[in-house]
């Protein structure tokens, strides 16, 4: 009897088990078909597309749809505008928050409690889009420069106190000695705690960039001029169909063939995922201990 | 001048708040004045203050009109949606991958898993496109393979909840699980131990020491959420609805709402007496739950 009992409850812990692996198995490929299908089928003919729909394996190869996207004038334009914010925007962004994040964490300012219930505030009781476009447009008149796509997330109050919570942790003794040695608070920050606080700053700037990368909010405010339009921008307008022509081909490609709708639609959307994919194996597990810093303590 | 005196010893760490200092006073508290066209009847040649006051008029404009009530309900009926089936299905992929003892398998379906947070939403309404579109989707392609007559989604109001609520999971049950499974790794080992000793299956020790042991996390989560609830998140909505006004009513939030309002419209006016009435659910909202949260679990308030 008792035999059997065990016997049922190890059948029971084994489909169990199974069925975890089936769970997670699924869930996993369901998360990864829609990246499959929109790479693979960048590189089908646009006629494959358009008698079989999108497959998971396409029997045609072009690369046609790349040649067609890559020749207009705007994908460049776009990559440039997107490539500059990021970077420019990430750089900045890291120097304020981390300097901020540095003075909220340090036992010697007294006004610390203040300056961290303005953060917080912020984040509680927001000003809305009316008076930040306001704010923009006619106050600080950027509407239509590239100003307007970085300013704006400089200073983002959560990212700030991730950096807050992993300053904490730092033991005060370096600061001590520091001093003793003549170090005034600037060149404490910028050659003893910067250096120190790599895994951090690694984590917090890819949050910023991808922030930056992955932003079309800024862009469809501010942003009219066509020179200007980021990455993102440029796919909303291939997605949605106005003027294709304008922003892909150009004049020096032939017109005997169609404009492969489809295809620039999906090449577009990969050539703005490249960069991130190939970053992603390097940056996953820098992301995996930023997020849990920033979960535990923040 | 205690004032002064702390500023002067100091002076160096307030240089290095000084810029971030300024972003906020400039980015986040120069904007609350936007607040005040809600009373106003704002003309852009007479500027915020030289516009007409006129009370509280442009409200009554906002809570005359159907759209409030379908504005508010839609926010928080997709938030509540998200926050659900989002944290659910997240802590549930974090209490098995946790179980799963097979490290290649884990640390590929975790990659997999996590990618979707990383592409913006214009990708993710590209994707969605591909399988929703009429012509060419492969949902209607498989219906049509079936013999079954092809739907077309984007004209189907009823249905964009379920779908935004999968899409949603889909971008962001990764990042989620990753921090639930953080919790979960942070418990000590002599639980699960002593549980064995015990002849707890592995299903018994998933409720009777995981889940009670990472509560206050999927209550701050959680918290964080519903204090989000009258926020829309615009990048999301409107990336992947856009304009289409066949659907606004199921997905038009109060933040497409506001945007509509200032950008196609033009209507400061009404668009800033929306976020007002935004802000200030949001914040009694926060304040409540923050309080019940207490209330249950001491330590797991916000502050």
């Amino acid at each position: 009897m008792a035999n059997r009992v065990k016997e049922d409850k190890s059948v029971l812990e084994r489909s169990f088990v199974i069925g975890i692996y089936a769970f997670v198995a699924i869930f996993a490929l369901l998360c990864i078909i829609p990246f499959w299908l929109v790479v693979v089928n960048s590189f089908a003919t646009e006629s494959s597309i358009k008698l079989n729909g999108m497959m998971l394996f396409p029997k045609e190869f072009s690369l046609y749809s790349y040649q067609y996207t890559l020749a207009g004038k705007q994908i460049m334009n776009s990559y440039l505008v997107t490539v500059f914010v990021t970077v420019a925007g990430t750089c900045l962004a890291i120097l304020i928050t981390s300097m901020y994040a540095y003075v909220l964490a340090h036992p010697k300012v007294k006004y610390r409690r203040i300056l961290s219930f303005m953060t917080y505030f912020t984040m509680v009781f927001g000003a809305g889009l009316v008076g930040f476009y306001i704010l923009i447009a006619s106050t600080l008149g950027l509407k239509d420069t590239l100003w307007a796509l970085i300013l704006p997330y400089l200073l983002n109050p959560f990212f700030a106190f991730i950096m807050v919570s992993f300053f904490r942790t730092l033991p005060y003794e370096i600061n001590e000695a520091a001093t003793i040695d003549g170090a005034n608070d600037l060149s404490i920050f910028f050659r003893i705690i910067i250096p120190i606080s790599k895994p951090v700053i690694a984590t917090v700037s890819l949050f910023y960039a991808l922030q930056y990368w992955n932003d079309f909010y800024l862009a469809l405010l501010f942003i009219d001029d066509y020179k200007l339009h980021p990455l993102q921008i440029m796919i909303r307008q291939i997605i949605s169909n106005v003027n294709i022509s304008s922003y892909v081909g150009g004049s020096q490609t032939n017109y005997s063939q169609a404009v492969p709708t489809y295809g620039v639609q999906l090449a577009t959307v990969c050539l703005t995922i490249g960069p991130i994919i190939f970053l992603y194996p390097f940056i996953q597990r820098f992301f995996v201990k930023g997020i849990t810093i920033g979960a535990l303590k923040g | 001048m205690s004032f002064i005196r702390e500023i002067t010893k100091n002076k160096y760490l307030y240089l290095l708040a000084l810029p971030g200092l300024l972003f906020l006073i400039v980015f986040a508290y120069v904007p609350l004045s936007g607040h005040l066209i809600a009373f106003k009847k704002y003309r852009l040649a007479d500027g915020l203050w030289g516009s007409k006051f006129v009370g509280f008029d442009n409200f009554k404009f906002f809570f005359m009109s159907s759209d409030w009530y379908k504005v508010t309900f839609n926010t928080a009926f997709l938030n509540g949606l998200f926050l659900v089936f989002g944290l659910g299905i997240a802590l549930l992929l974090a209490l098995f991958l946790n179980e799963i003892r097979h490290a290649l398998f884990k640390k590929l379906a975790q990659s997999f898993i996590f990618m979707p947070y990383f592409i913006s939403w214009l990708v993710v309404s590209m994707m969605a496109f591909a399988f929703l579109n009429t012509t060419d989707g492969m949902v209607n392609r498989t219906l049509e393979a079936y013999g079954a007559e092809k739907i077309n989604w984007y004209l189907k109001a009823e249905v964009w909840p379920a779908f935004l609520t999968l899409i949603y999971v889909w971008k962001f049950a990764g990042y989620y699980s990753i921090i639930f499974l953080a919790a979960i790794t942070g418990i000590s080992g002599e639980y699960y131990e002593s549980a064995r000793i015990d002849g707890a299956t592995r299903f018994q020790q998933i409720i009777h020491i995981t889940i009670p042991l990472i509560r206050s996390v999927v209550i701050v989560l959680g918290l964080l959420g519903i204090g989000r609830i009258f926020y829309g998140d615009f990048g999301m909505i409107y990336g992947i609805v856009g304009d289409n006004s066949a659907l606004y009513s199921t997905t038009d939030v109060i933040d497409t709402y506001t945007y509509r309002a200032l950008r196609i419209l033009s209507d400061f006016s009404k668009s800033s007496a929306v976020v007002l009435y935004q802000s200030v659910m949001g914040l009694v909202t926060i304040l409540i739950f923050n309080q019940i949260a207490k209330k249950i679990d001491k330590d797991s308030g916000l502050f």
